[in-house]
């Protein structure tokens, strides 16, 4: 099929220049590792799961893991901003590849190397004490990557219509910071007053946190991992349907 | 011989902080297979906006065109297919080498990958591109990357090939070097559909050029129609300033009947056109002698594009030209 073709070749390109260039590797790894490093000794006393045992890293890992994918696919615009002034995207854009190939090639290589680096920070994560469920983690890789494409989808579009670093920069960082606290990333929501729980409810990112937070310990039954489904699943249909349409239309 | 190219009436605007700004106003053409076709004008022009209206990149306001016989606005998929496409910025991978960037391109166009493997030799060799293949392309000179770029262009053998501001930024030797490539495509067959706002380029390389400005296109014809036709010949003359020699030579070419106009350059050199030199030149020699005005040089000179873009907006390309790289 040649949406799959054109993805497949696109993807390969992308992971091709992401090999050329590996400094990026150790950039992008250096964040997660650091709040691994840095963050979670700060926790060992806090009471961050009431009624859970076990290591701190059972809960705060999978933050990590929801945090990396919602940075990852926050950033993923700016390689597209990139290409877009080198003239690439336009390049693309006269051949008859499916648009949505032209969407997708990159993500999917992008998504690729987002699961690279969570099986780094789980191998990490075990060296200091974190258990492994697998099944849990499976479906959670399920959520990380929807998580991954929305935001990823987004964050081209956003940079297909900006065209240029500083609009592109101020909105990408002006969602981030809020998105990230109002999602209980480093600390659990349910700490805090009630209104900012009901703030919560209105981000995506927290029913991403919450979700990986049961899966770690391979809960299938709680309703938080219903509910990131059913948020994450037409969210990230949206902004697929968006950020092809963006591609699709002119791109001056 | 078929148009492979036919625009009607094309039309865009642009809103900007507000404003609505007609980058394109009504503008008609046609190009024949087979030949190199140029717009020329001055930045801001109206000519990219064209021609990405032609190459699916851009929608068209109003009006209609053709390419390869395909509507461009219902048909953009299978225009895609007929034509290759060059902009400013070529858009090669630059961690890519250079074989990598044709190798995708090609296959990007739906060609198996032993197929676009035997037509990338093929373009290597065409193009001198074979020294370097294997080289990132980020490592490439100018005129290296500028050689991959229509490569790029013509991987899928296009029937027409866009080139937006081909030559900008390259040296003289390799600017002729490119000309050449292109007049090579040219007589294997393909359309080039080029923009410029170098009157060398457009005098040199095109069959036939358009002249546009501010949207609108104010001249066509081939480089040596348009000089001939809009302007002729010019006859170059200096005179002194003693006597009221200016003043009388001035009259006196008013008075020819064969002269249809005369501007003074900023040197102060006399510019009178005229629609046979040759002819022209005896008798102004002969009329001077009758009037007894001694001038100090008289010359016949070749007419330029340039002079045609002065007549036709009362404004010149070179002026701008230098003003733009001030």
């Amino acid at each position: 099929m040649k949406l799959v073709r054109d993805t497949r070749l696109l993807a390969w390109r992308r992971s091709l220049q992401l090999l050329r260039n590996p400094v990026w590797l150790f950039v992008s790894l250096t964040v997660p590792l650091l709040y691994l490093a840095l963050f979670t000794p700060l926790l060992k006393d806090v009471p961050v799961a009431p009624g859970v045992g076990g290591n701190v890293l059972d809960e705060f890992l999978p933050g990590i893991l929801a945090l990396l994918a919602f940075t990852s696919g926050a950033n993923a615009g700016f390689s597209t901003l990139f290409e877009l002034q080198a003239g690439v995207i336009e390049r693309f854009r006269v051949t008859p590849a499916s648009r949505l190939a032209l969407l997708l090639g990159p993500l999917v290589s992008g998504m690729a190397s987002m699961f690279i680096f969570d099986l780094v920070l789980l191998v990490v994560g075990v060296l200091f004490g974190f258990h492994v469920h697998v099944p849990g983690l499976l479906v959670l890789a399920v959520l990380l990557a929807l998580f991954y494409l929305t935001m990823a989808a987004f964050s081209t579009a956003v940079a297909l219509l900006t065209k240029e670093i500083t609009g592109f920069a101020a909105i990408v960082n002006g969602i981030n910071l809020p998105l990230m606290l109002l999602a209980g990333v480093l600390l659990p929501i349910s700490l805090g007053p009630g209104w900012m729980g009901v703030l919560a409810h209105f981000n995506p990112l927290y029913y991403l946190v919450t979700a990986a937070r049961t899966l770690a310990l391979d809960t299938f039954s709680d309703g938080a991992l219903w509910q990131a489904f059913a948020v994450l699943t037409p969210l990230c249909v949206v902004s697929l349907a968006w950020a092809t349409r963006v591609y699709r239309r002119a791109v001056a | 011989m078929t148009n492979v190219i036919e625009a009607r009436e094309l039309r865009k605007r642009f809103k900007a902080r507000g404003a609505t700004v007609e980058a394109v106003r009504g503008v008609s053409f046609t190009v024949p297979q087979g030949e190199i076709f140029g717009f020329l004008g001055p930045n801001g022009a109206g000519k990219t906006t064209t021609l990405r209206m032609l190459t699916t990149l851009l929608t068209i306001d109003e009006g209609e065109a053709r390419v390869a016989g395909l509507d461009v606005a219902s048909a953009a998929a299978k225009v895609r297919q007929q034509i290759g496409y060059v902009s400013q910025l070529g858009g090669a991978d630059n961690l890519a080498t250079g074989r990598e960037n044709l190798m995708l391109q090609g296959r990007l166009y739906g060609r198996e990958r032993a197929d676009v493997a035997a037509r990338v030799e093929e373009l290597l060799d065409l193009l001198d591109l074979a020294s370097f293949a294997e080289r990132q392309v980020k490592t490439y000179s100018g005129g290296q990357k500028r050689r991959l770029d229509v490569a790029l262009g013509i991987v899928h053998e296009p029937q027409v090939l866009f080139l937006d501001e081909p030559t900008t930024g390259l040296d003289p030797q390799n600017r002729a070097n490119l000309w050449q490539h292109v007049r090579t495509l040219r007589d294997r067959g393909v359309t080039v559909f080029l923009t410029t706002h170098y009157l060398e380029e457009a005098d040199a390389l095109c069959d036939r050029v358009t002249i546009i400005d501010d949207g609108t296109i104010v001249a066509e014809g081939s480089p040596r129609e348009l000089k001939r036709d809009i302007v002729g010949d010019a006859v170059v003359l200096r005179v002194g300033d003693e006597d009221g020699t200016r003043a009388r030579v001035e009259t006196l070419l008013a008075d020819a009947p064969f002269v249809r106009s005369t501007t003074q350059a900023e040197d102060g050199e006399l510019h009178c056109y005229v629609d046979d030199g040759p002819a022209a030149l005896p008798e102004l020699l002969r009329r001077f002698d009758a009037a007894q005005i001694t001038l100090r040089a008289i010359s016949l000179s070749e007419p330029t594009l340039d002079d045609v873009f002065l007549a036709k907006t009362g404004r010149s390309l070179r002026d701008r030209e230098a003003g733009a790289a001030a």
